[in-house]
Protein backbone atom coordinates (compact mmCIF):
# COMPACT_ATOMS: atom_id res chain seq x y z
CA UNK A 1 0.00 0.00 0.00
CA UNK A 2 0.92 3.38 -0.57
CA UNK A 3 2.65 5.36 1.86
CA UNK A 4 -0.03 8.20 1.22
CA UNK A 5 -2.63 5.53 1.77
CA UNK A 6 -0.81 4.09 4.63
CA UNK A 7 -0.87 7.78 6.47
CA UNK A 8 -4.66 8.55 5.37
CA UNK A 9 -5.47 5.16 7.09
CA UNK A 10 -4.16 5.10 10.21
CA UNK A 11 -5.34 8.50 10.77
CA UNK A 12 -9.27 7.56 9.52
CA UNK A 13 -9.14 4.18 11.64
CA UNK A 14 -7.60 5.98 14.55
CA UNK A 15 -10.37 8.44 14.53
CA UNK A 16 -13.53 5.49 14.05
CA UNK A 17 -11.77 4.02 16.50
CA UNK A 18 -12.44 6.84 19.43
CA UNK A 19 -14.95 9.42 17.32
CA UNK A 20 -13.77 11.41 19.59
CA UNK A 21 -12.68 13.79 17.71
CA UNK A 22 -15.38 13.75 15.70
CA UNK A 23 -17.65 14.40 18.65
CA UNK A 24 -15.83 17.05 19.50
CA UNK A 25 -16.10 19.30 16.09
CA UNK A 26 -19.61 18.31 16.39
CA UNK A 27 -20.12 19.51 19.72
CA UNK A 28 -18.26 22.48 19.17
CA UNK A 29 -20.11 23.39 16.26
CA UNK A 30 -23.20 23.54 17.79
CA UNK A 31 -22.31 25.62 20.81
CA UNK A 32 -21.03 28.43 18.51
CA UNK A 33 -24.01 28.18 16.74
CA UNK A 34 -26.20 28.34 20.11
CA UNK A 35 -24.02 31.49 21.48
CA UNK A 36 -24.24 33.24 18.10
CA UNK A 37 -28.12 32.76 18.08
CA UNK A 38 -28.08 34.28 21.33
CA UNK A 39 -25.70 36.87 20.55
CA UNK A 40 -27.90 38.02 17.30
CA UNK A 41 -30.85 38.09 18.93
CA UNK A 42 -34.15 36.59 17.40
CA UNK A 43 -34.91 38.94 15.19
CA UNK A 44 -31.92 39.15 13.07
CA UNK A 45 -31.34 35.11 13.20
CA UNK A 46 -34.51 35.08 10.25
CA UNK A 47 -31.66 36.45 7.94
CA UNK A 48 -29.78 34.14 5.55
CA UNK A 49 -26.93 36.63 5.52
CA UNK A 50 -26.77 35.77 9.88
CA UNK A 51 -27.23 31.99 8.91
CA UNK A 52 -24.39 31.99 6.56
CA UNK A 53 -22.24 34.17 8.60
CA UNK A 54 -22.59 31.60 11.97
CA UNK A 55 -22.15 28.67 9.93
CA UNK A 56 -18.96 29.81 8.69
CA UNK A 57 -18.00 30.76 12.03
CA UNK A 58 -18.83 27.37 13.43
CA UNK A 59 -16.77 25.87 10.48
CA UNK A 60 -13.56 27.97 11.04
CA UNK A 61 -13.83 26.97 15.03
CA UNK A 62 -14.40 23.64 14.31
CA UNK A 63 -11.82 23.33 11.88
CA UNK A 64 -8.89 25.04 14.10
CA UNK A 65 -10.07 22.45 16.62
CA UNK A 66 -9.70 19.89 14.44
CA UNK A 67 -6.01 20.99 13.08
CA UNK A 68 -4.95 21.32 16.62
CA UNK A 69 -5.88 17.81 17.73
CA UNK A 70 -4.94 16.14 14.84
CA UNK A 71 -0.93 16.96 14.99
CA UNK A 72 -1.96 16.50 19.57
CA UNK A 73 -1.83 13.00 18.64
CA UNK A 74 1.22 12.12 17.00
CA UNK A 75 3.50 15.21 19.18
CA UNK A 76 2.49 12.94 22.16
CA UNK A 77 3.46 10.19 21.51
CA UNK A 78 6.36 11.06 19.36
CA UNK A 79 4.77 9.31 16.38
CA UNK A 80 6.02 12.10 14.50
CA UNK A 81 9.62 10.96 14.55
CA UNK A 82 8.58 7.26 13.39
CA UNK A 83 7.01 8.99 10.17
CA UNK A 84 9.84 11.14 9.52
CA UNK A 85 12.50 8.37 9.85
CA UNK A 86 10.26 5.99 7.52
CA UNK A 87 10.54 6.82 3.67
CA UNK A 88 7.67 8.61 3.22
CA UNK A 89 8.34 12.33 1.13
CA UNK A 90 6.96 15.26 3.20
CA UNK A 91 5.27 16.06 0.64
CA UNK A 92 2.80 12.83 0.24
CA UNK A 93 2.66 13.03 4.59
CA UNK A 94 1.32 16.56 3.62
CA UNK A 95 -1.41 15.55 1.32
CA UNK A 96 -2.40 12.54 3.32
CA UNK A 97 -3.09 15.01 6.42
CA UNK A 98 -4.68 17.33 4.03
CA UNK A 99 -7.03 14.23 2.95
CA UNK A 100 -7.96 13.15 6.51
CA UNK A 101 -8.34 16.88 7.90
CA UNK A 102 -10.53 17.11 5.01
CA UNK A 103 -12.62 14.13 5.68
CA UNK A 104 -13.01 15.59 9.57
CA UNK A 105 -13.95 19.24 8.42
CA UNK A 106 -16.53 17.45 5.82
CA UNK A 107 -18.18 15.75 8.74
CA UNK A 108 -18.52 18.52 10.84
CA UNK A 109 -19.81 20.46 8.01
CA UNK A 110 -22.20 18.41 7.70
CA UNK A 111 -23.71 18.75 11.08
CA UNK A 112 -23.13 22.11 11.41
CA UNK A 113 -25.33 22.86 8.36
CA UNK A 114 -27.77 20.60 9.85
CA UNK A 115 -27.86 22.97 12.79
CA UNK A 116 -27.89 25.95 10.75
CA UNK A 117 -31.12 25.38 9.02
CA UNK A 118 -32.62 24.12 12.50
CA UNK A 119 -31.69 27.57 14.31
CA UNK A 120 -32.10 29.73 11.31
CA UNK A 121 -35.43 28.74 10.86
CA UNK A 122 -34.52 27.46 6.93
CA UNK A 123 -35.58 24.56 5.02
CA UNK A 124 -33.96 21.20 3.33
CA UNK A 125 -34.41 21.94 0.03
CA UNK A 126 -32.65 22.93 -3.14
CA UNK A 127 -30.39 25.35 -1.47
CA UNK A 128 -28.92 22.34 -0.18
CA UNK A 129 -27.11 21.32 -3.22
CA UNK A 130 -25.70 24.75 -3.94
CA UNK A 131 -24.73 25.21 -0.87
CA UNK A 132 -22.47 21.72 -1.05
CA UNK A 133 -19.93 22.76 -3.17
CA UNK A 134 -19.23 25.99 -1.68
CA UNK A 135 -18.64 24.86 1.88
CA UNK A 136 -16.31 21.49 0.20
CA UNK A 137 -14.18 24.67 -1.65
CA UNK A 138 -13.87 25.89 2.02
CA UNK A 139 -13.09 23.06 3.64
CA UNK A 140 -10.24 22.13 1.12
CA UNK A 141 -8.49 25.55 1.94
CA UNK A 142 -9.09 25.61 5.51
CA UNK A 143 -7.40 22.41 5.74
CA UNK A 144 -4.65 23.20 3.42
CA UNK A 145 -3.88 25.99 5.71
CA UNK A 146 -4.23 24.66 8.72
CA UNK A 147 -2.59 21.22 8.14
CA UNK A 148 1.14 23.23 7.23
CA UNK A 149 0.27 26.05 9.84
CA UNK A 150 -0.47 23.21 12.71
CA UNK A 151 2.33 21.63 11.88
CA UNK A 152 3.99 25.02 13.15
CA UNK A 153 2.20 25.80 15.99
CA UNK A 154 2.47 22.33 17.09
CA UNK A 155 5.69 22.51 17.75
CA UNK A 156 6.05 26.07 19.27
CA UNK A 157 5.09 27.27 23.09
CA UNK A 158 1.70 28.53 23.30
CA UNK A 159 0.87 27.07 19.75
CA UNK A 160 -2.35 26.56 20.59
CA UNK A 161 -3.34 29.93 20.54
CA UNK A 162 -0.62 30.89 17.73
CA UNK A 163 -2.76 29.28 15.23
CA UNK A 164 -5.96 31.25 15.48
CA UNK A 165 -3.72 34.52 15.36
CA UNK A 166 -1.76 32.83 12.17
CA UNK A 167 -4.65 31.35 10.53
CA UNK A 168 -7.49 33.49 10.35
CA UNK A 169 -6.07 36.90 8.50
CA UNK A 170 -4.62 34.57 6.03
CA UNK A 171 -8.03 32.82 5.70
CA UNK A 172 -9.49 36.08 5.37
CA UNK A 173 -9.95 35.95 1.32
CA UNK A 174 -12.23 32.44 1.68
CA UNK A 175 -13.79 33.25 4.68
CA UNK A 176 -15.56 36.45 2.59
CA UNK A 177 -15.94 34.19 -0.40
CA UNK A 178 -17.39 31.46 1.32
CA UNK A 179 -19.87 33.85 3.47
CA UNK A 180 -20.94 35.40 0.05
CA UNK A 181 -21.63 32.63 -2.08
CA UNK A 182 -23.27 30.45 0.82
CA UNK A 183 -25.35 33.76 1.40
CA UNK A 184 -26.22 33.34 -1.97
CA UNK A 185 -26.88 29.75 -2.37
CA UNK A 186 -29.18 29.90 0.73
CA UNK A 187 -31.64 32.70 -0.75
CA UNK A 188 -31.77 30.80 -3.80
CA UNK A 189 -29.67 32.73 -6.32
CA UNK A 190 -27.87 30.63 -9.25
CA UNK A 191 -24.74 29.74 -9.47
CA UNK A 192 -23.82 32.48 -12.17
CA UNK A 193 -24.13 35.19 -9.46
CA UNK A 194 -21.64 33.89 -7.75
CA UNK A 195 -18.73 33.43 -9.99
CA UNK A 196 -16.54 35.94 -8.54
CA UNK A 197 -16.40 34.64 -5.27
CA UNK A 198 -16.20 30.98 -6.49
CA UNK A 199 -12.91 32.01 -8.25
CA UNK A 200 -11.95 33.70 -5.52
CA UNK A 201 -12.00 30.01 -3.03
CA UNK A 202 -10.73 28.38 -6.06
CA UNK A 203 -7.59 30.16 -6.78
CA UNK A 204 -7.46 30.37 -2.93
CA UNK A 205 -7.56 26.32 -2.74
CA UNK A 206 -5.02 25.97 -5.55
CA UNK A 207 -2.40 28.76 -3.82
CA UNK A 208 -2.72 27.00 -0.57
CA UNK A 209 -2.19 23.31 -2.05
CA UNK A 210 0.60 24.12 -4.03
CA UNK A 211 2.47 26.12 -0.95
CA UNK A 212 1.44 23.73 1.41
CA UNK A 213 2.78 20.64 -0.43
CA UNK A 214 6.01 22.22 -1.84
CA UNK A 215 7.16 24.02 1.80
CA UNK A 216 5.79 21.06 4.28
CA UNK A 217 9.11 19.56 4.02
CA UNK A 218 10.81 22.40 5.52
CA UNK A 219 8.26 22.29 8.32
CA UNK A 220 8.58 19.06 9.82
CA UNK A 221 12.73 18.52 9.72
CA UNK A 222 14.12 17.45 12.28
CA UNK A 223 14.86 19.24 15.20
CA UNK B 1 26.19 45.09 4.96
CA UNK B 2 27.72 45.96 8.17
CA UNK B 3 29.58 49.17 6.65
CA UNK B 4 28.99 52.16 9.00
CA UNK B 5 29.90 54.62 6.52
CA UNK B 6 26.80 53.50 4.33
CA UNK B 7 24.87 53.51 7.36
CA UNK B 8 25.56 56.82 8.42
CA UNK B 9 24.97 58.53 4.94
CA UNK B 10 21.54 56.81 4.84
CA UNK B 11 20.96 58.07 8.14
CA UNK B 12 22.00 61.74 6.80
CA UNK B 13 20.35 61.65 3.49
CA UNK B 14 17.40 60.45 5.93
CA UNK B 15 17.18 63.56 7.78
CA UNK B 16 17.82 66.12 5.10
CA UNK B 17 14.68 64.23 3.27
CA UNK B 18 12.57 63.95 6.19
CA UNK B 19 12.97 67.42 6.75
CA UNK B 20 12.86 68.40 3.22
CA UNK B 21 9.36 66.93 3.19
CA UNK B 22 8.20 68.52 6.53
CA UNK B 23 8.93 71.75 5.00
CA UNK B 24 7.15 70.89 1.35
CA UNK B 25 3.92 69.84 3.54
CA UNK B 26 3.27 72.83 5.78
CA UNK B 27 4.85 75.60 3.79
CA UNK B 28 4.93 74.68 0.19
CA UNK B 29 1.60 72.22 -0.94
CA UNK B 30 -1.44 73.61 -0.72
CA UNK B 31 -3.82 71.44 1.16
CA UNK B 32 -6.80 70.30 -0.88
CA UNK B 33 -9.84 72.63 -1.18
CA UNK B 34 -12.25 70.21 0.15
CA UNK B 35 -10.64 68.53 3.11
CA UNK B 36 -8.76 70.94 4.68
CA UNK B 37 -5.50 70.88 6.39
CA UNK B 38 -6.11 67.76 7.71
CA UNK B 39 -5.92 66.17 4.11
CA UNK B 40 -2.05 66.87 4.73
CA UNK B 41 -1.58 63.84 6.42
CA UNK B 42 -1.91 62.10 2.90
CA UNK B 43 1.74 62.85 2.44
CA UNK B 44 2.85 60.42 5.16
CA UNK B 45 0.10 57.85 5.47
CA UNK B 46 1.16 57.14 1.54
CA UNK B 47 4.02 56.55 2.19
CA UNK B 48 3.95 54.56 5.18
CA UNK B 49 1.61 52.56 3.23
CA UNK B 50 4.05 51.49 0.63
CA UNK B 51 6.67 50.91 3.03
CA UNK B 52 4.57 48.93 5.23
CA UNK B 53 3.17 46.66 1.89
CA UNK B 54 7.17 46.57 0.37
CA UNK B 55 8.77 45.80 3.57
CA UNK B 56 6.10 42.48 3.69
CA UNK B 57 7.53 41.39 0.30
CA UNK B 58 10.94 41.63 1.91
CA UNK B 59 10.01 39.38 4.80
CA UNK B 60 8.90 36.91 2.18
CA UNK B 61 11.36 36.95 -0.25
CA UNK B 62 14.38 37.28 2.65
CA UNK B 63 12.05 33.70 3.50
CA UNK B 64 12.26 32.34 -0.02
CA UNK B 65 16.31 32.87 -0.07
CA UNK B 66 16.64 31.27 3.84
CA UNK B 67 14.74 28.00 2.75
CA UNK B 68 16.47 27.75 -0.11
CA UNK B 69 20.25 28.58 1.12
CA UNK B 70 20.29 28.08 4.71
CA UNK B 71 22.47 31.08 5.81
CA UNK B 72 21.16 32.60 8.83
CA UNK B 73 21.99 36.37 6.93
CA UNK B 74 18.47 35.82 5.15
CA UNK B 75 16.49 34.76 8.39
CA UNK B 76 17.91 38.23 10.24
CA UNK B 77 17.24 39.76 7.42
CA UNK B 78 13.55 38.85 6.94
CA UNK B 79 13.21 39.08 10.96
CA UNK B 80 14.24 42.90 10.67
CA UNK B 81 11.47 43.37 7.63
CA UNK B 82 9.34 42.51 10.24
CA UNK B 83 9.57 44.29 12.61
CA UNK B 84 10.38 47.23 10.93
CA UNK B 85 7.50 46.61 8.50
CA UNK B 86 4.86 46.63 11.83
CA UNK B 87 6.67 49.71 12.98
CA UNK B 88 5.52 51.58 9.66
CA UNK B 89 2.07 49.64 9.67
CA UNK B 90 0.53 50.11 12.66
CA UNK B 91 1.22 54.41 12.09
CA UNK B 92 -0.49 53.91 8.66
CA UNK B 93 -3.29 52.95 10.79
CA UNK B 94 -3.00 55.40 13.10
CA UNK B 95 -2.54 58.44 10.96
CA UNK B 96 -4.93 56.74 8.50
CA UNK B 97 -7.42 56.87 11.35
CA UNK B 98 -6.73 60.20 12.55
CA UNK B 99 -7.58 61.44 8.70
CA UNK B 100 -10.57 59.85 8.98
CA UNK B 101 -11.49 61.39 11.80
CA UNK B 102 -11.78 64.94 10.78
CA UNK B 103 -12.80 63.69 6.79
CA UNK B 104 -15.23 61.06 7.97
CA UNK B 105 -16.18 61.85 10.82
CA UNK B 106 -15.54 58.29 12.83
CA UNK B 107 -11.91 56.71 13.38
CA UNK B 108 -12.69 53.29 12.02
CA UNK B 109 -14.06 51.79 8.78
CA UNK B 110 -13.97 49.05 6.61
CA UNK B 111 -13.34 50.52 3.69
CA UNK B 112 -11.31 48.29 1.09
CA UNK B 113 -7.99 49.46 1.75
CA UNK B 114 -8.07 49.91 5.76
CA UNK B 115 -9.23 46.50 6.09
CA UNK B 116 -6.25 44.96 3.90
CA UNK B 117 -4.13 47.06 5.96
CA UNK B 118 -5.79 45.66 9.24
CA UNK B 119 -5.22 42.27 7.90
CA UNK B 120 -1.72 42.93 6.88
CA UNK B 121 -0.91 43.87 10.43
CA UNK B 122 -2.31 41.29 11.73
CA UNK B 123 -0.38 39.17 9.33
CA UNK B 124 2.69 40.55 10.97
CA UNK B 125 1.60 40.27 14.68
CA UNK B 126 1.42 36.78 13.87
CA UNK B 127 4.83 36.39 12.62
CA UNK B 128 6.45 38.48 15.28
CA UNK B 129 4.45 36.54 18.10
CA UNK B 130 5.33 33.19 16.36
CA UNK B 131 9.14 34.34 16.84
CA UNK B 132 8.91 35.76 19.90
CA UNK B 133 7.28 32.50 21.30
CA UNK B 134 10.21 30.34 20.03
CA UNK B 135 13.79 30.34 20.86
CA UNK B 136 16.02 30.80 17.99
CA UNK B 137 16.56 27.98 16.47
CA UNK B 138 16.92 27.66 12.33
CA UNK B 139 13.81 25.58 12.76
CA UNK B 140 12.11 28.13 14.11
CA UNK B 141 13.85 30.64 11.63
CA UNK B 142 12.08 28.09 8.94
CA UNK B 143 8.89 28.21 10.54
CA UNK B 144 8.72 32.12 10.35
CA UNK B 145 10.36 32.12 6.70
CA UNK B 146 7.09 29.49 5.87
CA UNK B 147 4.59 32.01 7.51
CA UNK B 148 6.22 35.00 5.27
CA UNK B 149 5.85 33.12 2.14
CA UNK B 150 2.42 31.99 3.07
CA UNK B 151 1.21 35.05 4.28
CA UNK B 152 2.88 37.14 1.50
CA UNK B 153 1.48 35.09 -1.28
CA UNK B 154 -2.20 35.37 0.48
CA UNK B 155 -2.11 39.07 0.38
CA UNK B 156 -3.08 39.43 -3.60
CA UNK B 157 -6.22 37.62 -2.48
CA UNK B 158 -7.14 39.17 0.23
CA UNK B 159 -6.89 42.56 -1.71
CA UNK B 160 -9.22 41.37 -4.53
CA UNK B 161 -11.87 39.79 -1.85
CA UNK B 162 -12.05 42.88 0.46
CA UNK B 163 -12.30 45.19 -2.17
CA UNK B 164 -14.92 42.76 -3.67
CA UNK B 165 -16.79 42.97 -0.27
CA UNK B 166 -16.74 46.16 -0.13
CA UNK B 167 -18.28 47.17 -3.32
CA UNK B 168 -21.51 44.88 -3.04
CA UNK B 169 -22.41 47.06 0.15
CA UNK B 170 -21.86 50.73 -1.12
CA UNK B 171 -20.01 52.34 0.84
CA UNK B 172 -21.40 55.08 3.49
CA UNK B 173 -17.98 56.59 2.62
CA UNK B 174 -16.40 57.64 -0.34
CA UNK B 175 -13.16 55.35 -0.67
CA UNK B 176 -10.16 57.55 0.06
CA UNK B 177 -8.61 59.63 -2.65
CA UNK B 178 -5.75 57.77 -4.91
CA UNK B 179 -2.51 59.53 -6.29
CA UNK B 180 -4.85 60.29 -9.54
CA UNK B 181 -6.56 63.47 -8.82
CA UNK B 182 -3.38 65.64 -7.86
CA UNK B 183 -4.23 68.54 -9.88
CA UNK B 184 -1.28 70.83 -8.49
CA UNK B 185 2.17 69.68 -9.75
CA UNK B 186 3.25 70.94 -5.94
CA UNK B 187 1.21 68.02 -4.91
CA UNK B 188 2.92 65.60 -7.25
CA UNK B 189 6.57 66.56 -6.05
CA UNK B 190 5.91 66.62 -2.39
CA UNK B 191 4.30 62.88 -2.40
CA UNK B 192 7.71 62.16 -4.36
CA UNK B 193 9.34 63.54 -1.81
CA UNK B 194 7.79 62.21 1.00
CA UNK B 195 7.86 58.99 -0.45
CA UNK B 196 11.43 59.16 -1.28
CA UNK B 197 12.16 60.04 2.69
CA UNK B 198 10.07 57.16 3.89
CA UNK B 199 11.70 54.60 2.18
CA UNK B 200 15.38 56.12 3.29
CA UNK B 201 13.99 56.05 6.51
CA UNK B 202 12.89 52.50 6.43
CA UNK B 203 16.33 51.40 4.73
CA UNK B 204 18.34 53.14 7.38
CA UNK B 205 16.08 51.48 10.16
CA UNK B 206 16.34 48.30 8.64
CA UNK B 207 20.18 48.40 8.28
CA UNK B 208 20.33 49.26 12.01
CA UNK B 209 18.51 46.35 12.78
CA UNK B 210 19.82 43.96 10.49
CA UNK B 211 22.97 44.35 11.67
CA UNK B 212 22.07 44.01 15.04
CA UNK B 213 20.47 40.87 14.13
CA UNK B 214 23.72 39.66 12.50
CA UNK B 215 25.73 40.55 15.17
CA UNK B 216 23.76 38.58 17.46
CA UNK B 217 23.62 35.75 14.94
CA UNK B 218 27.29 35.75 14.44
CA UNK B 219 27.99 35.91 18.18
CA UNK B 220 25.80 33.23 19.42
CA UNK B 221 27.32 31.05 16.51
CA UNK B 222 30.86 32.08 18.31
CA UNK B 223 30.07 31.43 22.35
CA UNK B 224 29.12 27.59 20.88
CA UNK B 225 32.76 27.39 19.03
CA UNK B 226 34.28 29.25 22.19
CA UNK B 227 32.24 26.30 24.64
CA UNK B 228 33.41 23.22 22.40
CA UNK B 229 36.71 24.48 22.28
CA UNK B 230 36.82 25.11 25.91
CA UNK B 231 35.54 21.45 26.84
CA UNK B 232 38.21 20.49 24.50
CA UNK B 233 40.83 22.23 26.13
CA UNK B 234 39.92 20.79 29.57
CA UNK B 235 39.77 17.08 28.59
CA UNK B 236 42.84 15.38 30.13
CA UNK B 237 44.66 13.98 26.79
CA UNK C 1 -8.72 75.55 7.72
CA UNK C 2 -6.92 75.78 11.34
CA UNK C 3 -9.86 73.69 12.12
CA UNK C 4 -8.50 70.58 12.21
CA UNK C 5 -4.83 71.41 13.09
CA UNK C 6 -4.91 69.53 15.92
CA UNK C 7 -5.41 66.10 14.05
CA UNK C 8 -2.48 66.71 11.91
CA UNK C 9 -0.22 67.47 14.79
CA UNK C 10 -1.17 64.85 16.27
CA UNK C 11 -0.68 62.74 13.17
CA UNK C 12 2.74 63.96 12.30
CA UNK C 13 3.88 63.92 16.07
CA UNK C 14 2.81 60.35 16.68
CA UNK C 15 4.91 59.11 13.86
CA UNK C 16 7.82 61.26 14.85
CA UNK C 17 7.82 59.89 18.38
CA UNK C 18 6.85 55.82 17.41
CA UNK C 19 10.32 56.01 14.95
CA UNK C 20 11.98 57.60 17.48
CA UNK C 21 11.13 54.80 20.41
CA UNK C 22 11.76 52.59 17.80
CA UNK C 23 15.78 54.04 17.83
CA UNK C 24 15.93 53.78 21.45
CA UNK C 25 14.80 50.19 21.85
CA UNK C 26 17.62 49.38 19.05
CA UNK C 27 19.97 50.97 20.62
CA UNK C 28 19.47 49.70 24.43
CA UNK C 29 19.66 46.54 22.34
CA UNK C 30 22.96 47.23 21.16
CA UNK C 31 24.13 47.99 24.96
CA UNK C 32 23.33 44.53 25.09
CA UNK C 33 24.97 42.89 22.92
CA UNK C 34 28.05 44.80 23.44
CA UNK C 35 28.57 43.25 26.98
CA UNK C 36 27.96 39.87 26.17
CA UNK C 37 30.63 40.55 23.25
CA UNK C 38 33.26 41.74 26.04
CA UNK C 39 32.34 38.71 27.80
CA UNK C 40 33.03 36.68 24.63
CA UNK C 41 36.33 38.67 24.40
CA UNK C 42 37.52 37.65 27.72
CA UNK C 43 36.62 33.83 27.04
CA UNK C 44 38.86 34.12 24.20
CA UNK C 45 41.53 35.69 26.01
CA UNK C 46 41.44 33.09 28.55
CA UNK C 47 41.64 30.48 26.05
CA UNK C 48 44.60 31.63 24.46
CA UNK C 49 46.62 32.54 27.23
CA UNK C 50 45.68 29.43 28.89
CA UNK C 51 46.58 26.69 25.92
CA UNK C 52 49.96 29.15 25.69
CA UNK C 53 50.38 28.13 29.25
CA UNK C 54 50.09 24.76 28.52
CA UNK C 55 47.52 24.23 31.35
CA UNK C 56 43.65 24.00 30.31
CA UNK C 57 41.55 26.50 31.18
CA UNK C 58 38.72 25.71 33.92
CA UNK C 59 35.33 24.46 32.14
CA UNK C 60 32.95 27.31 32.10
CA UNK C 61 29.06 26.15 32.51
CA UNK C 62 26.90 27.84 30.22
CA UNK C 63 27.56 28.98 26.52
Amino acid sequence: MSGFAAVLRKDLRLELRSGESTLALLALSMLVLVVLVFALGAARVRSVDAAAGALWVAMVFAGMLGANRALLAERDNGAIRGLLLSPLDPSTLYAAKLCAAFIFMAVAEVGAVVLMVLFFNLDFDASMARLAPILVLGAIGFSALATLLSAITGRTRGGDMLLPILAVPIFVPALIAGVKASAAALSGAPFESMGDWLKIMIAFDVLFVTAGYLLFEHVVGGD
Amino acid sequence: MNNPTIRNWLGFSTLALMLASLFMVFDYVPPDAEMGIAQLIFYFHVPLAWVAFASFGLVAIAGIFYLWLGDQLWDDLGYAAAETGMVFCTLMIVAGSIWAKPIWGTWWTWDSRLTMTFILWLMYGGYLMLRASADDTPQVARFGAVIGIVAAMDVPIVIVSVRLWRTIHPAVLVTKQGTHGLEDPRMVWTLLVSLTAFTLLWAWLLMLRFTQLRTRSRMAWLAGRIALATAAASDPK
Amino acid sequence: MGAHFGYLFAAYSIIFVAMFLYVMFIWRRQAALDAELRTLEARVAALTEHSAAGRPPEPRSGA
